[in-house]
Parts: structure tokens; sequence; C-alpha cells
């Protein structure tokens, strides 16, 4: 599995863009992206030329349209060609999303609280939605810098509040990129984990340190013989292809600084973001809980049941790889805190140190303070110290805490939090892993 | 050859609908052309202006943050119409125009279309070209459509 920095919101001349495909992908390429996604408004002329274009800037272009409608925005990728924006009602939307998925597409929610008209024609998201589980995914930050703006926070709450309705919906970020302007904000990556030979679905990866320059050619030829003779074209139609299966599984994560993983793993497996964990680790985990009203038991059993129980517990995997995109992000040095949080709200928070110029590699658990890092000698005495040296990465693991049997968790998230440009807020966040439940038990 | 030259006038009762012209294109046409344009493009009337950003603020901005959003309303003028141009042809959807010129002169051709239409045979038959009225804030909007075809690919 390799992550692929994608930009998924952009526009060219073809619509209100001030910039041609080839301008567009070049910018991109500049700032280490390996896809980007052409939704201009309301038409798929920009394409004209891709397949040059991708293979002069080493990138992916997958095909789409934003759907500018009278009620709202919407994303719509990896379609074979147009669906029509000009019926949709504001009470059948999802007829309109039916006829994307016919296609190929997938659809998202474009900056669902930016202001309507007539500030922005059609711009904040009110149409009624009668099925959210036809909706793939929500564009929760647009824009630069997006998670300190008002608008994005309640999209980010939208999606909180249909996870939490037990929806499986993605959420990436998007631009919105319209012009070639340099920006001192930071800018936000969706991370797309593509499957790259025989397909390990499910299983969880680790992020390849040039995840963020990948070429069309390497997730596509040379793994699949039999595409070889149709030539890039189609190589490149794989590595669309892949990138669309990758967020409509909701292996997803999104970032203005370093790439944020998290698998979970119990009794030797693994899940990674975007997939469910079965209903019968949830339950083995919950039994095999110790409770408070249970004495410790001593002796050999004791010691059989203990590691019983820490064979049914799940833990969690946190990776932040500090490599991607480098020298294109920036954020000063700082202990970030690593957030699990679910259904049941904020779970667990963990001390994430880094320092620019070398963030140190440690294994630490949950109670594991920075002062029992820095007691350990695990973090460095003093800041500006250290030389770059690989890898750039800092791996965390932790036991996920037993809900209470009347309120099981539906579904975990990681969130990076630490201040950037003055304001603290979240730095990165990875889309959900699911927990499924037997029927009847442990639902509320 | 003149296809079309319409006039028409347009409220802002009618934001958020389309008009849908239709257009017989002949055999053997080598490009077709349009001219849209349409005015005034922007709500002078700042009071008006100003009415309106207030009722849209209480739709789309939460409570708290209105009162900010009133202060700071001179981003988001002046306010504009916004009338966008899409084609279908016989075979289907030719592209959108969507951007905020109030005057376009457009062209498709087999092998080249203005930006947001898309090149290809211009086949006999019912064209349309549909005009969406995505936002009138002024009391009236008056556009103007022509259509004429050319044999050759090239404008004359
Ligand atoms: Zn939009
Ligand atoms: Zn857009």
């Amino acid at each position: 599995m390799t992550w692929i920095a994608c930009e998924l919101h952009t526009h060219t001349l073809h619509s209100d863009g001030r910039q041609t495909l080839r301008e567009l992908a070049e910018g991109a390429a500049k700032l280490g992206f390996g896809a980007i996604a052409l939704t201009d408004h309301n038409t798929m002329s920009g394409l004209a030329g891709k397949a040059d274009i991708e293979r002069e800037f080493g990138l992916t272009i997958i095909p789409g349209m934003e759907w500018t409608t009278f009620y709202g925005h919407m994303v719509t990728i990896g379609l074979s060609e147009f669906a029509d924006w000009r019926q949709a009602g504001r009470s059948d939307i999802d007829r309109g999303i039916a006829e994307v998925h016919r296609l190929g597409g997938i659809a998202g929610l474009a900056h669902p609280f930016r202001i309507g008209s007539p500030a922005c024609t059609g711009c904040f998201w009110e149409y009624e939605v009668g099925d959210w589980n036809a909706v793939d995914y929500v564009e929760v930050w647009s824009g630069t810098f997006p998670s300190i703006k008002t608008d994005n926070r309640r999209a980010f709450g939208l999606w909180t509040d249909k996870l939490n309705e037990g929806y499986r919906i993605a959420a990436t970020s998007g631009r919105d990129w319209h012009a070639q302007e340099e920006t001192d904000e930071p800018v936000s990556v969706t991370y797309l984990e593509i499957e790259d030979e025989g397909g390990e679905s499910g299983a969880a990866s680790a992020a390849s340190p040039d995840s963020g320059a990948a070429e069309p050619s390497r997730f596509g030829a040379e793994t699949q013989p039999e595409e070889v003779g149709r030539g890039a074209s189609s190589a490149a139609a794989l590595a669309e292809t892949r990138l669309i299966e990758a967020l409509r599984q909701g292996r997803v994560s999104v970032t203005i600084g370093p790439l944020l993983t998290m698998a979970l793993e119990s009794g030797g497996e693994l899940w990674s973001v975007g997939s469910s964990v079965p209903a019968r680790v949830s339950a083995r985990a919950a039994s095999a809980a110790p409770t408070s009203d249970v004495p410790a038991s001593v002796g050999s059993q004791g010691e059989e049941a203990a590691d019983s129980v820490e064979a049914a517990a799940i833990r969690v995997k946190l990776s932040l790889d500090f490599s991607v995109r480098r020298g294109l992000w920036t954020l000063d040095d700082q202990v970030f805190k690593l957030k699990l949080h679910s259904n049941l709200g904020e779970e667990l928070s963990l001390d994430a140190p880094f320092k620019a110029a070398r963030p140190e590699e440690v294994g630490v658990g949950a109670a594991e303070s920075r002062k029992a890092l820095l007691e350990r000698g695990a973090l460095p005495a003093a800041p500006g110290v250290g030389t770059a040296e690989e890898p750039l990465r800092l791996d965390l693991e932790a036991e996920l805490p037993t809900p209470a049997a009347d309120s099981p968790r539906s579904w975990l998230r990681a969130e990076l939090w630490g201040t950037a440009r003055g304001a603290y807020t979240r730095i990165a966040f990875t889309n959900a892993v699911y927990f499924e439940h037997e029927e009847g038990k442990n639902r509320l | 050859m003149e296809l079309l030259d319409i006039q028409g006038s347009v409220t802002p009762e009618e934001s958020r609908t389309h008009i849908r012209v239709p257009l017989e294109l002949h055999e053997g046409c080598g490009r077709l052309n349009v001219r849209f344009e349409y005015a005034p493009k922007n709500l002078e009337d700042r009071e008006r202006a100003l009415e309106l950003l207030k009722e849209s603020y209480d739709l789309y901005i939460l409570p708290e943050q209105r009162e900010q959003a009133v202060a700071r309303a001179d981003r988001h003028l002046p306010l504009k119409n916004l009338i966008t141009l899409s084609f279908d042809g016989p075979d289907g959807y030719r592209g959108a125009c969507h951007r905020h010129d109030e005057v376009q002169e457009l062209f498709l051709a087999s092998g080249e279309a203005s930006p947001g239409l898309m090149p290809g045979r211009l086949e006999a038959g019912e064209w349309n070209v549909t005009l969406s009225l995505h936002c009138i804030v002024t009391a009236t909007c008056e556009y103007r459509l022509r259509a004429w075809t050319s044999e050759r690919e090239e404008s004359a």
C-alpha cells in the first residue's frame, strides 16, 4: 500500500479558473502532489491534453466535475462521462448521486458551509440528502489553512455527526484551486492509500517516504503485466481507478504537514483506516477487559488470563511520517497532541514530540508523557540539536480503552493537534476505522 | 447563417431557474457561433445589496457570527448577477461556460471550441443553449443571445 498526495478540487480556464491544465499540473507537481482531480464547474472539456501533461509532470489527473448548481456544489470524480447537473431540485440530489455512481464516479459535498447566494451562488449545501450512505465524501477542509476557518469547522462537525449516526463517509480537503498564486498559508493535502501489487485490502501499511512524488507508471504497468501493451494511458487509468477506490473505501488521511496514519491490531490481525473491525473482535475485547469488581487472580491461571486479555485487547498503532513532501511545509518545534476520537468523544490523548530537524523515533505507551520521555532520555535535551537523518518518523502505540457495554464504539479516527501559524488547531486527521457489532447486541 | 437573435428580461424571482433555447442546426455546418451578453452585471444600490446580504447571513452564518459578518459585508460587494451557458447537441452535452463575464463570444467546431465547450462533430438537428440563472440581484436584468453558423471551422 502506498499513500499518494492528492489535491482533489481544482479549476482551469475551462470554467472560472485562471490557469491552464498544464499550469495547474506544473504547480501541483512543484507542491509535491502525486495526483490531482480536475473539477471544473459543469464541464469536463479541460481534460484535453491530459495524457501528455500527466507524463510531463509525473502525476495522475483524475477526471471530475464540480456540479455547480443552485442548491449546492458537489465534487464528482472518476466519471467516464458527463452526469447532468441541471435537473437537480432541492430534494432529489440522490438521483444525481446515483447517476454519478452509475457512470463509475464518486460524489462529495464541496465546501458545504461556504456562504451561499448572492455572495457565492449555490455555494452553501441546501440539498436534502435522502440517503447519506450514498454520499461518498465530504470536503471538510476547503481552501488554504483550512482548519482554522469556521465554515470548515462546521463541515468537520457535519462529518462527525454523520459518523455518529452510523454512516460511513470519507472526509477530504480541497483547495478549490483557481490560480497559480503564491500563498503563505499552509496547503492541505489529502493522502489516498492505494493498493500496490496483488492488493492487501484491509492490511495496515507503512507510508513510503517518497509517496508524494508517485509517477503514474509506478503504480500501473509494472505490477499488471497484462496492461503493459496498452501503454501509458492504461497505466494512468489504473492509477485513477485505484485512487477512486481508495477514496470510496475511506483510505484517506488529511494534513497540512506530516502524514498521520492509524491501524488497529488485535490477535495478530490488522485494520487500517477505512476498514471495519469485525463484531467478534469488538466482543472479544469487551468480554476480556478487566473490570474493577473482579479481584485480580494469582498464580499460573491468572497469568493465562492476563495473556488472553492481552491477546484480546485492541491496540492502536499511530504513525507520523514527517518525510512526506519534504521542505514543502513547515511547523514549529513542539509537542503535538495525538488524539483518538470516536462516537464516544475523545478517548485518548498522547504526546507526540516534534523537532523540525529530527523528530525522535520513540515508542511510547498510553501512559507515557513527555515528562517520562524526557526522564528516559528519549527526547532531545535541547531543541536544534541533531542532524537530519532517516527515518523522519514517529510511531506510537497504545491500548484502546474498552467502552462500557451499553455504549459501544462504532468508529474511531486519529487527529493531530498543535500550533500552526500561532493558532492551536487540527494539523491532520485520519478517516475512520469502523467497528461492527452483533445484531441486537451492544446496540443503542 | 443567422439562427437566432433573442432578447429577454429576467428578475430576481427567476433566480435558480434555467431558460432552454432550442436551435436547429443544418447539415454541413462547420462552426456554431454564439454571442451572449447581459446587463447590468452589478447591483450598484448599496443599501439594497446590504439588505440582501443580511438576509443571506441569517440563512448561512451561525447566529453568533452574524454581527461580525455584517460588519465585514464589504468583502462580498458588489453583488453580481450570474447567468451561465451550457450546450446540448443531438449527441449529448457539449459543455458549459461557468464564468462571470457578462459578454461571452463562444464557438463550437469539430477541432476546437471555446474553453468549457467540447469540440466535435456539429451534428445536424436540434440543439439547446441553456441559460442558467444562478443569481439575479438587480430589479431586472436584460440579456441578448445571438447564434449563427459558418461553413468553415475558422472564424470569419
Ligand atoms: Zn464550489
Ligand atoms: Zn470549486
